[in-house]
């Protein structure tokens, strides 16, 4: 298993290190100049030229790739164009503000998604109305869910803040955002689960024991549907992820999404290169997290892993 | 074989027992008793109706089957019983072995707590008195290191274990009744022998009845005191196993034990006797005996009038439905040899294993 692991670890970092060149190479096609972005009133090109060349904009592509990744290779993830700061500096506490709410959200959208898919399984007379909920979210793109939300909530009803920041009142509708566009996904898997697994021949056994529903439910049911939720919860990471950061921005929450669509607008390239490996590791990490955290609940998974 | 006790209760009396599927008629009017500690073997083919039959009595068939009919485990009326009131006796009163244990066992829950639970619920112990409890009754069933075993989970145990874990949960509570479906079936054959031993040993040491589904008439010859034969949702003959083997009043029971005939005894490279035809669907059932369009003896009567299950020949309790029954005259020498050779041969296949299980 250790090995299996070590496995996918090599290959993350070969995906990180996939995800660096492909993202150097993007920041380069994105037109505008940096100079202008740091100095934008500067008229003259001679102050331009001399940003330019102090930031090595002037040098070959390929010298400027090799310097960034012998810099990446040390640990160095460059200080930012415009706010004279390590990048490392700046995106550190944007992950811990990231991290809240990405978890909320994943909370949210297992909760939300494994109620709908359990009320579904058990009550018949929902099933429609949980699949037409679910048939809602899923069409709905996640700003407008997000826009729709603030409007409903912030602005009509006033019950929740619209101004940005990260305290527990802002993270509400950011998380119940997230939850409810991720929820049909798991509303589905763990209706699917729930069904083959009421069907099985062990909860047959269990029946046969003279256990009660809620106990064959709750001992015997759920820990078969909590792999595969589990394992969507990793599979869907990275997707999921590019929905925090729209979130982030609709909501104006002060994490690393945020940083970096603001450092693409500034053309601050290294924040949005530091951000999108930031992303890129994490992808990475969780998803082993999701695989051990999974050979827990279904020791199965440990031999195929 | 030890009949039960008289003044013992059967361990399964079912009356007129009926299992539809829809338009579908699974168990048509079926009267069984399992007598107390005494092994009944239901024979008969896919979709003869017996697994119908005995997930009814266990009442383990989904709600989309219809079942009617009385069930009574040792003299109590269970078919009276709602459905929560059952669950609570249930597991004293019967215990159930599935053929496939692999699946029949929740593959993300260690086995020792699968076994404990039935003590934790229906014992009232704490866990780990149930954990206790579940270690000592891994034990039971002869499985060395059981207190290490009970913390693994199916997939890390063989087949064997597998099974000898079911039969430690359906005799755990050590219940009146267990309703074992084809439980060797799907093991190889030596093993198959140690769980058969195992099984014989345990039910003469608890004294339960068995209700066992099988198409093995090995197995029927050797473990079983009454055997019962399916055919087509009926129960077309039933008896004493020596009689049932010796003097086969039905022809398709005659026709089962020759085809058994035939591979114990039949000269290498002959054909294998077989009965021509197949089974009716449930759902077409012919007017009149359904084993007709394919019995050797099958008359004008036998086609317009269904037989009853009517007493046939002298033995106490022996019941054929077949307005032609055989008297056993003509084929008894060949069935007796049949039945000798069934049980010799498994016997012997035991005594090499019965030797190694310590208690």
């Amino acid at each position: 298993m250790a090995r299996a692991l070590i496995r996918r670890l090599l290959f993350g970092v070969i995906a990180v290190a996939g995800v660096v060149v492909l993202a150097f190479l993007l920041e380069f096609v994105v037109p505008g100049d940096p100079a202008k972005a740091i100095a934008p009133r500067a008229q003259s090109p001679a102050v331009l030229a001399s940003i330019r060349a102090q930031l090595h904009l002037n040098q070959p592509l390929i010298v400027q790739f090799a310097d960034y990744f012998g810099s990446l290779l040390r640990g160095n993830l460059g200080t930012s164009y415009i706010q004279r700061q390590s990048v490392a500096s700046l995106i550190g506490p944007r992950l811990l503000t990231t991290g809240v709410l990405a978890l909320a959200g994943v909370v949210a959208e297992v909760v939300i998604g494994g109620t709908l898919g359990i009320l579904a399984t058990l009550y018949g007379r929902v099933r429609a109305l949980v699949s037409a909920v679910n048939l809602t979210l899923l069409a709905i793109p996640i700003f407008v869910l997000g826009l729709l939300l603030l409007l409903v909530f912030g602005f009509q009803l006033a019950v929740a803040p619209v101004t940005g920041g990260a305290g527990p009142a802002q993270l509400v509708l950011p998380a119940l955002t997230l939850g409810l566009i991720g929820a049909p996904w798991y509303a589905q898997i763990v209706a699917d689960q729930m069904q083959d697994s009421l069907a099985s021949s062990y909860v047959r056994t269990a029946v046969s024991k003279g256990l009660s529903d809620s106990y064959i439910l709750r001992r015997h049911v759920l820990r078969n549907v909590l792999s595969p939720a589990i394992t969507m919860i990793g599979l869907d990471l990275g997707s999921y992820l590019s929905g925090v950061v729209t979130v982030e921005v609709v909501f104006v929450w002060p994490g690393i999404g945020l940083l970096a669509v603001d450092s693409l607008h500034n053309l601050d390239r290294p924040i949005v290169m530091g951000t999108v490996i930031v992303g890129a590791i994490a992808v990475v990490f969780f998803n082993l997290v999701a695989d051990v955290l999974r050979m827990f609940v279904d020791p199965r998974t440990g031999e195929e892993l | 074989m030890t009949p039960g006790q008289p003044e013992q209760a059967p361990a399964l009396e079912i009356t007129d027992l009926n299992v539809r599927y829809g338009p579908v008629h699974a168990v048509r009017d079926a009267c069984l008793t399992v007598g107390a500690g005494q092994v009944v073997a239901l024979i008969g083919e896919t979709g003869s109706g017996k697994s119908s039959l005995a997930l009814a009595a266990a009442r383990l068939l989904p709600s989309s089957a219809a079942v009617t009919g009385q069930v009574a485990i040792a003299g109590r009326d269970v078919s009276a019983l709602g459905g929560s009131a059952f669950r609570r006796v249930r597991a004293s009163l019967l215990g159930c072995i599935a053929q496939d244990a692999m699946a029949a066992l929740n593959p993300v829950v260690p086995v020792g707590r699968q076994v404990g639970e039935l003590f934790a619920v229906h014992a009232g112990m704490s866990r780990p008195q149930a954990a206790e409890a579940a270690v000592a009754a891994l034990a039971q069933v002869e499985i060395r290191h059981p207190a290490a075993v009970a913390r693994l989970y199916p997939h890390q145990l063989s087949g064997g274990m597998r099974q000898r874990v079911m039969i430690a949960m359906a005799m755990a509570l050590a219940p009146p009744l267990i309703v074992a479906d084809e439980p060797t079936t799907a093991l190889d054959v030596s093993t198959q022998a140690e769980i058969l031993a195992l099984i014989g040993e345990l039910r003469a040491r608890m004294r339960s009845g068995f209700l066992w589904i099988t198409h093995d008439m090995g197995v029927v010859a050797e473990l079983a005191d009454w055997a019962a034969v399916m055919y087509a949702g009926r129960i077309v003959e039933q008896g004493p196993v020596d009689v049932i083997f010796d003097a086969p009043a039905h022809p398709y029971t005659e026709g089962l034990l020759a085809t058994r005939r035939d591979l114990r005894s039949g000269a290498p490279g002959a054909p294998l006797f077989q009965i021509r035809g197949s089974p009716p669907g449930p759902a077409e059932l012919p007017p009149g005996c359904p084993f007709a369009p394919r019995c050797p003896r099958a008359t004008a009567t036998c086609t317009e009038v269904d037989p009853p299950l009517e007493p046939a020949g002298s033995t106490g309790g022996h019941e054929a439905a077949c307005h032609h029954p055989g008297t056993g005259a003509d084929q008894k020498a060949g069935a007796k040899v049949a039945a000798a050779e069934a049980g010799a041969a498994e016997a012997g296949d035991h005594l090499g294993t019965a030797g190694t299980v310590t208690l």
